[in-house]
């Protein structure tokens, strides 16, 4: 090559093809970000359910996933009309089915994901009052299980088209850059952060609000100063699930509706969650984040990992973060004495 | 139960009587695929006998016992196949392969605990069938692959037709099971087991005590990964094929399931509970049969689902048996 060095136009095409090259590679690098975006609101929003429960009731709600993918089908239905399933008539057939807008479906689902997760608290958390680490796993895995195969039964394994709530077609989107930030994208960060301003004003400004905080701190100590703990947690659980709900009926439109949809998403969110400090809201939001950027980009750059495993590197993390510094990014250090 | 149990009861006797008699009976009267469906069931016993040795006798709770039954599977079919290995050097290689990788879950385990020990082995649940796909030299990939080997009866057996070689191999089935229950309890009674029980009530008191966390931690587990590896090498034996898809999370989660409903830190619970899901199935079958009834109809066919059953007979018996079936008819004991 010495004497291409010699010829100044090749070594200027050289270096023109270097800067496309890097500025190709940089589009690329932006656009991966500009797509791990979508995905990082909906692990978020379900870590921020699994948040909100750990701090105040201190479990880790495993059923949290399929309890959404749950209100992501009644929103379906109530979208759509009564589903038979697959194979033939169900008990969906009872549902009724009144012809909703999408957005009008999805806050139904909401809704109905509140009262499903007030319900949890009240019926099956409540009664065992702060029972063992086993005995709750045994409730929630219980919970996984039961949802699971309900789903599957009443509404078939197979997977459904849910339409989107945000203009998701070819073309529409910005571009910023050469790279293109859809408007789902921003449609679903506006839906989780005007959510979550709502969820900081009714924290800082409500009676309902203060006493969830207190109880998160110190239930026993709340309960001395006249503040009625179940209710309140179960105002918890209502909240938490109503996260659930959106982050399910906010993605079922790109991950397709079925019984297993937020299976994998429960460990994008757990690991989102872990990272960010399992009793931190704030954390889930920044865990969230994080994981859905390298749940893009971890793949994208190294080829063993392909988008099958991408889990895998979630779970990795999971682990590494227990293992070395439990509290996450912002979670409160827990010490043992003995 | 700190002490070892001297005499057994005559609940126990009745069942172990009842228990030897049906498994005496069955070769009689199935065919070669009945014999095969109850063979099975007979090793299923091993994995719950896995979930139990971890979560009931070691209190670390585990929800990816799949897992280490798909490794036990897998590895079978490899040493099998790739190193043309004989059939019991398989069986127990695959056991002990399986082993090691749960001796590596273990060492994580030594500090996260509980609930968070809980997430990383459903985490671990579902990240294993992606991660089995990708393996397909071993594992067979999406499809799953057959393996050559076959496990036939060898030329002293009476008869040479199919039926003998599954008589054959249903009887070699059920002796392993025996064996591995017996030699769980042994475990769980010897020395051992007893600094594994005091690590499940006070770790600390347990190590102030000079019970070795690292090493009892790190045993328990690798255990409790074996006997799950030996029901998935045992799965070769009887059906030599191995798939990724066989291995879900949820049967992980039905695996622990059945561990939980047959009764924790009990040998017979593991029996109990996978007699459980098998009783639960058929009666599902049942019920399925019936048509015509509407909605009632679809509620009955939910039976069918044994997950939705085990969902729904965990939380019911957190709330009114903690102590599983095999914790029915006992007194509640202070400290569990």
């Amino acid at each position: 090559m010495a004497g291409a060095t010699s010829d100044p136009r090749l070594e200027s095409n050289l270096l023109a093809t270097f800067f496309l090259q890097t500025t190709m590679d940089l589009v690329l690098l932006l656009q991966r970000v500009f797509d791990a975006l979508f995905n990082s609101a909906i692990y978020s929003s379900l870590a921020l359910a699994l948040v909100i429960i750990f701090r105040s009731t201190g479990l880790l709600n495993f059923a949290q996933g399929e309890m959404a993918t749950f209100t992501a089908y009644i929103a379906f239905v109530l979208l759509a009309g009564p589903q038979p399933r697959l194979t033939g008539g169900g008990l969906a057939g009872l549902v009724p089915g009144v012809p909703f807008t999408v957005p009008l479906a999805i806050v139904g689902a909401v809704l109905c994901g509140m009262a499903v997760g007030a319900a949890t608290e009240r019926v099956l958390i409540r009664p065992l009052g702060g029972a063992s680490d086993l005995a709750l796993v045994n409730i929630t895995i219980g919970l996984l299980l039961a949802t699971n195969s309900l789903m599957a039964q009443w509404w078939g394994t197979g997977p459904r088209i849910f339409p989107a709530i945000f203009p998701s077609g070819a073309g529409q989107h910005f571009t910023i850059l050469g790279a293109r930030l859809r408007y789902s994208t921003i449609g679903v960060w506006i839906v989780l952060l005007s959510v979550l301003i709502l969820l900081i004003l009714l924290l800082r400004h409500t009676r309902v609000g203060l006493a969830f905080r207190a109880v998160s701190i110190s239930p026993s100590n709340a309960e001395l100063v006249g503040v009625r703990v179940g209710p309140t947690l179960m105002y918890g659980w209502a909240m938490a699930s109503g996260f659930g709900a959106l982050a399910a009926c906010l993605s079922a439109n790109s991950v397709l509706l079925e019984p297993n949809m937020m299976l994998r998403v429960l460990v994008y969110a757990f690991a989102a969650a872990t990272l960010g400090g399992l009793d931190s809201p704030k954390g889930a939001l920044v865990g969230g984040l994080i994981i859905g950027l390298s749940q893009t980009l971890i793949p994208a750059y190294v080829p063993f990992i392909g988008f099958e495993l991408s889990v895998l590197p979630a779970l990795l993390a999971m682990v590494l973060i227990l293992l070395i510094r439990p509290a996450g990014l912002y979670g409160t250090k827990r010490i043992e004495r003995v | 139960m700190f002490e070892r149990q001297r005499r057994l009861s005559w609940i126990s006797v009745t069942g172990i009587v009842l228990l030897s008699v049906a498994l005496a009976i069955i070769p009689f009267v199935a065919s070669t695929t009945g014999l095969r469906q109850a063979s099975q069931i007979i090793i299923s016993v091993l994995a719950v006998l896995g979930v139990n040795v971890a979560t009931g006798y070691g209190g670390m709770i585990s929800l990816g016992h799949g897992v280490f039954v798909g490794v036990g599977a897998f590895a079978t079919g490899f040493y099998l196949d790739d190193l043309s290995l004989p059939w019991l050097v398989a069986i127990a290689l695959g056991a002990v392969t399986a082993g090691l990788s749960g001796a590596l879950v273990g060492l994580p385990a030594l500090r996260i605990k509980g609930i968070h020990l809980a997430l990383v082995t459903l985490g671990m649940a579902i990240v294993f069938q992606p991660l089995s796909k990708r393996f397909p030299k071993i594992t067979g990939g999406v499809s799953g692959q057959g393996v050559e080997a076959r496990f036939d009866a060898p030329n002293w057996w009476p008869g040479d037709s199919r039926m003998a070689s599954a008589v054959y191999r249903y009887l070699f089935c059920v002796l392993i099971v025996v064996l591995a229950l017996w030699a769980t309890w042994n475990v769980v009674n010897s020395r051992f087991g007893r600094s594994m029980r005091a690590l499940r009530d006070n770790h600390t008191a347990a190590a102030i005590y000079g019970v070795d966390l690292v090493s009892a931690r790190v045993t328990t587990f690798a255990i409790s990964a074996g006997l799950a590896g030996l029901c998935g090498a045992l799965q070769v034996l009887l059906v030599p094929f191995v798939s990724q898809d066989k291995f879900p999370a949820q049967e992980s989660l039905v695996i622990y399931a059945s561990a939980v409903v047959g009764g924790l830190g009990t040998i017979w619970g593991p029996v109990l509970g996978v007699i459980a899901r098998t009783a639960v199935g058929k009666a599902g079958d049942l019920v399925a049969g019936f048509d015509g009834l509407g909605p009632i109809g679809d509620f009955f066919s939910l039976l069918d689902e044994s997950a939705f059953v085990f969902g729904v007979g965990l939380i019911v018996l957190t709330f009114f048996f903690p102590r599983g079936l095999a914790g029915i008819g006992r007194k509640r004991q202070p400290s569990g």
